[in-house]
């Protein structure tokens, strides 16, 4: 209670709250802009932190996260091209309404259902983090190690088609987190006669190039599209009939949300896709699911928002990133000299409950700087995207610089976006990556010490009650997305054998 | 992570059944890349015993790597026979745009870094058919501006002054 009530005072200080409302007025502008991401603006972000006291550069960065994910739900109505995936469900119903001229009751209910979703992820935040974090405590290298199988192993269900292509980009982010020097041996992998890599790579130039580099590849080759925007008048706030009518959605994907962004590895973006079909699986009335119907809005941008502070839960208190965003909200903790996970609510709770009430405000500033400014906020996408784009590459590039003042982490960048890019045309994804990337080391130093402890007797990871659960999940997340994947499969060649004979 | 690159269109055609998956390419030459770093981590040193504690170097990234393997070989069976859709050919702005990213990396270290963004700035939207000259020159000459100061001055980093420095 005292470390809550210190960290309130902190925001007190006008540039605590000035820290919060920058970023969350920035991360509903990078959120309304298609194809930025809040995940690509907090890395992109990241290094303007770094001359930052660890409170407000994670206050920042938790803002940007929570107004993000609001604020692709703005363009999403508006011009059918949500501003980040987690968005996307939104223009289902969103669009349609917007064309129908209800455009500023579309807009009232995304905002009005993303602030409740965002501050009940809040409440979960304070609940559920310091219990699992209790429970954490007694985790020693064997739990770990299960624990950081099973958050790489929930990649197979990120994305419903390539579950195995999310595994591979998985262990090939445990992979690059190899190159560098190894810790218990002090030998060279992977370096080939560069001594700046023996100090491994970092993974902030990785992520900026992997989300920023790679968008700016992709988003070269669409510098002909035209965006079309519906007409809005002005912002209105749903009326209680309409409130009413969107309740049971809105509490549900609460509950979805949450659940979603408690998994490791699992997103907004999943919670969203099915918070909107769990709406209308539900809804008496489903013709006017994909033609304007406000739960198909509320449905999703609840959830989405309720998983934010949701994927903090795993990304706090143990270490394992929630989602792409938070992964990165992860490596500045670290940046900041900050391990997440148990110890972090006994060693610095300031922090942690800066961070919370960081987050909690973020989603009130939203409310209000959503219902208000809208209409403004969707001219963003009026900017010229071959200005756009030239800067978003220029703010990679010194931002990677920035981290050590080394020209290889500017070259690592470019690398990075150029095979992001080429992964992405191919079916695979930037998020399994980093999550890799972040927890590698956290994987080979666990089984190294698992193994010395256990006398490399493999069996004996058998022996803990923790580690035979956490294995089981690892078990069932991976073959469930698999064995579904086989199912398709099989239903596809059936179709392809049966067709030309019909 | 913004969805999928260009839009896929089923391949309708009875050219699709001569032609090997994407996926088992794809699959093949991770296969390939898997066989290179695993060769590689042959020429790791090797520790002393006391040292290694039975975990050489090597160990864990062949056991990753092995894994890897494993995961594009199930890919590959996965992905065999099946029905996929065309990749839309991609724009000739893509390879422009990172023949660009790399040139204003030589460039960031032969120049300094101010002229690399002012040459980026002005360059890739002209590249890009930009023809608003009155938008051009402003962007490339106040945007690069920004970006330094707010870096250099505000945030104290330290960028090398290269061809035209010090600035």
């Amino acid at each position: 209670m005292d470390a809550f009530l210190t960290a309130a005072s902190l925001f007190a200080d006008p540039y605590l709250i000035g820290v919060v409302l920058a970023g969350t007025v920035a991360g509903v502008l990078v959120g309304a802009m298609p194809g930025l991401s809040s995940t690509m603006a907090t890395a992109l972000l990241l290094p303007f932190t770094l001359t930052m006291e660890p409170i407000p550069a994670i206050a920042l960065l938790s803002a940007l996260y929570c107004a993000g994910t609001y604020g692709g739900s703005i363009t999403a109505i508006l011009v059918n091209a949500p501003g980040a995936p987690p968005a996307a469900a939104t223009a289902f119903d969103g669009y349609p309404l917007a064309q129908k001229g209800r455009a500023g009751q579309a807009l009232g209910i995304a905002s009005v259902s993303s602030a409740i979703g965002g501050i009940f992820s809040v409440i979960v935040l304070i609940v559920a983090a310091p219990l699992l974090a209790r429970i954490a405590y007694d985790f020693g290298p064997p739990e770990y190690f299960a624990l950081a199988l099973f958050g790489l192993s929930m990649l197979a269900s990120i994305s419903g088609e390539a579950p195995v292509k999310n595994l591979m980009g998985g262990a090939f982010g445990v992979l690059l987190a190899t190159i560098g020097m190894d810790f218990t041996t002090g030998v060279d992998r992977f370096t080939f006669g560069f001594w700046e890599l023996s100090d491994g790579v970092h993974f902030i130039p990785v992520m900026i190039g992997l989300f920023a580099g790679a968008e700016f590849l992709l988003q070269s080759g669409r510098l002909d599209r035209v965006v079309v925007r519906a007409a809005v008048e002005a912002v209105k706030l749903p009326s209680w009939l309409d409130f009413r009518h969107c309740l049971p959605t809105i509490a549900r994907s609460c509950g979805i949300g949450a659940f979603i962004g408690v998994l490791p590895a699992e997103g907004g973006t999943v919670a969203a896709m099915i918070g909107y079909n769990e709406a209308k699986r539900w809804a008496k009335d489903k013709s006017k699911f994909g033609h304007g119907d406000i739960r198909g809005i509320a449905g999703p941008e609840t959830a989405n928002n309720a998983a934010t502070g949701a994927a903090m839960v795993p990304t706090l208190a143990l270490g394992i990133p929630g989602s792409a965003t938070t992964a990165v909200i992860l490596g500045a903790l670290l940046v900041h000299g900050l391990r997440p996970g148990p110890h972090l609510f006994t060693t610095t709770p300031v922090l942690l409950y800066g961070i919370f009430t960081a987050m909690l405000l973020a989603n009130i500033i939203f409310l209000g700087v959503g219902l208000l400014g809208a209409k403004l906020f969707a001219r963003v996408t009026l900017i010229p995207v071959k200005f756009l784009w030239p800067s978003v590459f220029v703010l990679a590039c010194i931002g990677s610089y920035a981290l050590q003042q080394s020209l290889l982490d500017v070259w690592i960048m470019v690398i990075a976006g150029i095979l992001g890019f080429v992964l992405k045309r191919y079916g695979f994804s930037a998020a399994p990556i980093i999550m890799g990337l972040i927890l590698g080391e956290l994987v080979e130093n666990s089984l190294k010490q698992s193994l010395i402890i256990f006398d490399h007797n493999w069996l004996r990871f058998l022996d803990r009650p923790i580690v035979v659960t956490l294995l089981l999940l690892t078990i069932l997340s991976v073959g469930a997305p698999i064995f579904r994947r086989i199912r398709a499969r099989r239903r596809a060649t059936a179709e392809t054998q049966g067709g030309p004979a019909q | 992570m913004s969805g999928d690159i260009g839009d896929r269109s089923r391949v309708g055609d009875g050219s699709a059944a001569r032609r090997l998956p994407r996926d088992v390419v794809v699959g093949a030459c991770v296969l390939v890349s898997c066989a290179v770093a695993y060769a590689i981590t042959f020429s790791f040193k090797q520790a002393p015993a006391a040292l290694a504690q039975n975990v050489q170097p090597a160990s864990f990234p062949r056991l990753v790597i092995s894994v890897i393997a494993v995961l594009s070989a199930g890919q590959m069976i996965l992905s065999w026979r099946l029905p996929e859709k065309a990749l839309k050919p991609m724009p000739w702005t893509i390879a422009i745009s990172a023949a660009v990213m790399i040139a204003f990396v030589i460039a960031f270290d032969a120049l300094g870094i101010v002229p690399a963004m002012v040459l980026l700035c002005f360059g890739l939207p002209v590249l890009w058919g930009e023809r608003r000259w009155h938008l051009i020159v402003p962007y490339a000459i106040l945007f690069p501006a920004a970006i330094y100061g707010l870096f250099a001055k505000v945030l104290g980093v330290h960028f090398d002054p290269g061809l035209f420095g010090p600035w």
